[in-house]
């Protein structure tokens, strides 16, 4: 008889078998409920909040929408020019911060907006805003440069002023002697 | 008997396998003696023993052949079950988060590249950087030139961020040229993208519209997808420490605003739309042109197609 249930002599140490599995199985279960973040799998195997952080972020561009809201008579000046498709940005600069003041100061007259500033010509100065009769705006498109499409209007620099017989070559401005920018009439 | 076993014995050792050969003999016989006797016992082990063959058999065949029928369930990957909407007591009741498109039919967006209309101007290089965040020395985004000589050489160099204007590049003789074009490049947003695939710690994800992103907060900044992208997209952050890479301006098409690049070309020669809707731009440029992708034999299948690509672009 004490032999058939000898074996419950070892249930103490099954006991602390059982007992120590189940600590180290709910100690993994607290800890990869702990590590593993809420969101996660959410859309997919990764965190959905990422997807809701990424998509929260601001834009800093404007489009030419935001411009014309109130720069309307700019959308008329362009209608039938070559520029028609040329954003805003790409000769004024961004106005990101031009475009939050403007809000502030629709909200509330009696604050100013600030005016654009004059270019100095280097591309790398990030200036919001800027107002560009400077020929390097014009000729970072227009410069003939090898790789270019056939049926883009470039021109080379030096041989152009000399056919039209522009008078001050090293003007910065040289070009908006016959030119403007919104409907440059080529 | 034993005498004559004893002779043999005496006589040679060479008869000593057929004593123990009969001795084991012997030794048999009561046992199978025994059998006859004891038969209820032995013919019910017998029995147990067959039944539990015949089990074992049964039950390894169904096994077997459930295992089969398992594999022709359908596989739901993880895509198809971002788009299938979760019951509301697994949702927690609460109505599930959607970032953009409903959970029923995400949108899905495309990129077109004409590479017949770029003009090198770069202002969608600066346009990114400013955009992004994008640090000095590291770009989302850049525009290759292809040169083609009349000797069959090729050259190719990058467009400087300020566009061609006063840079510092020597010029190429136009006499020498056969033909040269702008080759703008950015992430191809593959469909079977490497990089997303080869992320250890699940930071690189396809969002429900099909654009890869990156989970800044849990990249480890081990570089393995900067190595994994075979058009060479990605970059470690120095900033963050963490992977980057060109997102289609995620959180500007998410508010139907176009990616900074498009929005800057001022030629139209970077096309943003949406593949789903058949009255968008890029789907009616995309259903009256031919177009390619870059790298086609990798078998990537990139979202980014192409305008004009002659074989000499990679």
């Amino acid at each position: 008889m004490s032999q058939q249930f000898s074996f419950l002599r070892d249930t103490r140490h099954l006991q602390a078998v059982a007992l120590g599995l189940v600590v180290l199985g709910s100690g993994l279960i607290a800890a990869r409920s702990h590590l593993i973040p809420k969101s996660f799998g959410e859309h997919g195997p990764y965190r959905g909040d990422a997807l809701r952080e990424i998509a929260a972020q601001q834009p800093v561009l404007t489009s030419d929408t935001s411009c014309l809201k109130c720069h309307d008579s700019v959308h008329e000046e362009r209608a039938e020019s070559p520029h028609k498709d040329v954003a805003c940005l790409h000769c004024h600069g961004n106005g990101h911060e031009h475009m939050a003041q403007a809000e502030k100061a629709a909200a509330d007259p009696g604050l100013t907006i600030e005016k654009a500033k004059p270019w100095d010509g280097d591309f790398f100065t990030r200036l919001d805003l800027f107002i560009t009769k400077d020929r390097a705006t014009c000729l970072s498109c227009h410069e003939k440069v090898v790789g270019m499409p056939a049926d883009f209007r470039s021109i080379d620099v030096k041989s152009h002023l000399a056919d039209q017989g522009a008078e001050n070559i090293d003007s910065p401005d040289v070009c908006f002697e016959c030119h403007t920018g919104h409907s440059p009439g080529i | 008997m034993n005498k004559s076993h004893d002779s043999a014995g005496a006589s040679g050792c060479g008869s000593r396998p057929a004593t123990t050969g009969l001795n084991i003999l012997n030794q048999g016989t009561p046992c199978s003696g025994g059998g006859s006797c004891g038969g209820v016992s032995c013919g019910g082990e017998q029995r147990s023993n067959a039944d539990s063959r015949r089990q074992f058999l049964s039950r390894a065949t169904s096994m077997v052949f459930g295992s089969f029928a398992l594999t022709l369930l359908p596989m739901e990957s993880p895509e198809t079950t971002a788009e299938t909407p979760l019951p509301a007591p697994l949702n927690g009741g609460a109505v599930p988060a959607q970032p953009v498109a409903s959970a029923a039919k995400p949108v899905l967006y495309g990129f077109l590249v004409d590479t017949e209309k770029c003009i090198g101007s770069g202002k969608c290089l600066s346009a990114c950087r400013t955009e992004n965040h994008v640090p000095d020395g590291y770009s989302r985004t850049w525009v290759e030139r292809y040169i083609h000589f009349k000797d069959g050489t090729v050259q190719v160099d990058l467009v400087p961020e300020t566009g061609y204007h006063e840079s510092t590049l020597p010029i190429v003789d136009a006499a020498l040229v056969d033909k040269a074009y702008f080759v703008p490049k950015l992430c191809n947003q593959c469909v079977d993208a490497p990089c997303n695939q080869v992320c250890p710690v699940h930071a690189s994800f396809t969002s429900p519209e099909g654009v890869e992103l990156i989970d800044t907060d849990h990249c480890i900044g081990c570089g393995y997808c900067v190595q994994a992208c075979p058009y060479g997209m990605r970059y470690i952050n120095p900033e963050t420490n963490s992977a980057d890479k060109c997102t289609w301006c995620y959180h500007r098409i998410t508010k139907n605003e176009e990616p900074a690049c498009v929005e800057a070309c001022p030629v139209g020669a970077r096309v943003f739309g949406r593949l789903d809707d058949p009255e968008s731009e890029l789907s009616k440029r995309l259903g009256a042109t031919r177009t390619q992708v870059l790298k086609e034999h990798l078998g990537t299948h990139p979202k980014l197609q192409y305008i004009g690509l002659s074989k000499e672009v990679v």
